[in-house]
């Protein structure tokens, strides 16, 4: 077979990849992007809680494809129960709410469909697409492109690209390949496990429970999941506890302020994962290769969020490499990393700073004063008058 | 610091949910993955550090000297 000569050549088509792809395709660059999966976004490892704005901003239109159930506010919680309510139906009527001229905050979406309607953006935008595709490894040949490595329903595939994307996702290989140092800190990468239920009430908010009683070093949450259905997780870092996110869980829903709540739920789906709580990698470039999304570590500290910062990490990447490679500059790493500092002025330098502000909060250790200290920047976060602009 | 021994994995597949933390956390070269996107169980591991197993959301990972 001869070896087909690409653009771009984009590992993992979770929000990141497919993203990346959409806006380079549209810039017209020739881009294949693999994924390993026979369904994309399965097994979920994510609760799919992402923001009306972060979905317009990368121009995809909410579509009821993916849609479980639209979100109007937040309520946050103290250890004990205490609460914070920001709902935006209350506090902006004019813009939010279910009726007519008003809108959703946010949407909580089924990541196998919505990984699905993004991949079938990019390829409608004129991205080739490959499934059940594993990268397996890359080498700059010396001619300023690469040749990416592939196995496609077992066949090995060698195809020669400008430039290597690796947006693999948390598991990330990509930049192992590089050399880069990808390694997340296990005081930072939360061990998370959730429940879809069924017999648990919601009222169009993002539930977020703070306190180290339930989960030491992150947090718990109760989503709305659509048809009356709810989502319970919480993640734990392993340093901070004896016990693993399985015991953590069955204590928070038998044993929490939530029990009485909680005493008719019945599991309808166990996913888990895991949310880096880190900070961006340092270098997320190398010759002939760049790096997107959870790969990069690209989330939001705070909140472990990583839907939106994979949207728009792929929207910058896209853009950048149309650009770049449309003006014919060498990929080196030395000109790519160029993509990194555009992403640090968009987005990275936020990060960065709310990377410090949760660094803060852990560094305490007094328990009592690291909970009122989460449970007061949670709560500021998420409000309207929040000093933290929202990624 | 000390020469850990090496070690062979055994993963109770019954109770796995193919969450992918124990790859996402383990500090050995790219590759080191089971076909189930875990960390591989068909050769030692000589770094030993066993963060694998603490951070398995559902404890399923065990380990005997390779
Ligand atoms: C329990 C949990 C709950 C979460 N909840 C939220 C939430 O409510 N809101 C939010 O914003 N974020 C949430 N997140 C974070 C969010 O899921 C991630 O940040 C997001 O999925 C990152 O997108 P990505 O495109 O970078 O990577 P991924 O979505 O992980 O996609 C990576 C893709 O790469 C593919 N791949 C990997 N290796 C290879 C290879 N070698 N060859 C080919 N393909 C490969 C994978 O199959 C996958 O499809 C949650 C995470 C967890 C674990
Ligand atoms: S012991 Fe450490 S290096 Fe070995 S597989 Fe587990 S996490 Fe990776
Ligand atoms: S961390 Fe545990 S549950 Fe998750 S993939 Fe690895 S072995 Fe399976």
């Amino acid at each position: 077979m001869p070896t087909s000569q690409y653009d771009l050549v984009i590992i993992g088509s979770g929000p990141a990849g497919s993203t990346t792809a959409r806006f380079a395709a549209q810039q017209g660059l020739k881009v294949l992007l693999v994924d390993k999966r026979q369904e994309l976004g399965a097994p979920i490892q994510c609760s799919g809680a992402v923001s009306r704005h972060a979905l317009e901003e990368v121009g995809v239109t909410p579509d009821e494809e993916f849609i479980h159930e639209p979100i109007y506010g937040f309520g946050i919680y103290n250890e004990k129960g205490e609460r914070t309510i920001i709902d935006y139906r209350r506090l902006k009527p004019d813009e939010y709410g279910a009726g007519e001229g008003q809108k959703p905050l946010g949407y909580v979406v089924d990541r196998r469909r919505f990984d699905r309607y993004l991949m079938t953006q990019a390829e409608r935008a004129g991205t080739e697409v490959w499934l059940k595709t594993e990268g397996l490894g890359y080498r700059p040949n010396g001619d300023g492109g690469c040749e990416v490595f592939l196995r496609r329903f077992n066949q090995d595939i060698t195809v020669k690209a400008l430039v290597l994307v690796g947006a693999d996702g948390l598991q990330s290989q990509v930049g192992k390949w590089a050399g880069l140092r990808t390694h997340i800190k296990i005081t930072e990468l939360a061990s998370c496990l959730q429940f879809i239920v069924d017999q648990v009430e919601t009222e169009g908010l993002l539930e977020i429970i703070t306190g180290h009683e339930w989960a030491p070093g992150g947090y718990a949450w109760v989503f709305p999941k659509g048809h009356g259905y709810a989502e319970i997780g919480l993640g734990v870092i392993p340093t901070m506890t004896d016990k693993n996110a399985q015991w953590h869980l069955d204590q928070f829903i038998h044993q929490s302020f939530f029990k009485e709540r909680f005493k008719n739920s019945r599991i309808l789906e166990i996913q888990g994962g895991g949310v880096p709580l880190a900070s961006p990698l340092r270098t997320q470039y190398a010759d002939n290769l760049i790096l997107v999304g959870d790969a990069a570590r690209h989330v939001n500290p705070i909140t472990g969020g990583g839907i939106h910062t994979a949207l728009s990490g792929g929207q910058i990447a896209g853009h950048f490499l149309a650009g770049f490679l449309n003006e014919g500059t060498p990929p080196t790493a030395q000109n790519l990393e160029g993509y990194q500092n555009h992403w640090l002025e968009e987005l990275g330098n936020k990060m960065w700073k709310l990377y410090d502000v949760k660094t803060d909060i852990f560094r305490k250790n007094d328990i009592r004063e690291r909970d009122a200290l989460l449970y007061q920047t949670m709560a500021s976060y998420f409000s309207p008058h929040s000093e933290y602009k929202k990624i | 610091m000390s020469k850990k021994e090496p070690v062979i994995f055994v993963i109770g597949w019954n109770a796995c949910i193919n969450c992918g933390v124990c790859v996402a956390i383990c500090p050995q070269e790219a590759g080191f993955i089971s076909p189930f996107d875990t960390i591989a169980v068909d050769r030692p591991c000589d770094i030993a550090c066993l963060l694998c197993e603490d951070i398995c959301p559902v404890s399923t990972i065990t380990h005997k000297p390779a």
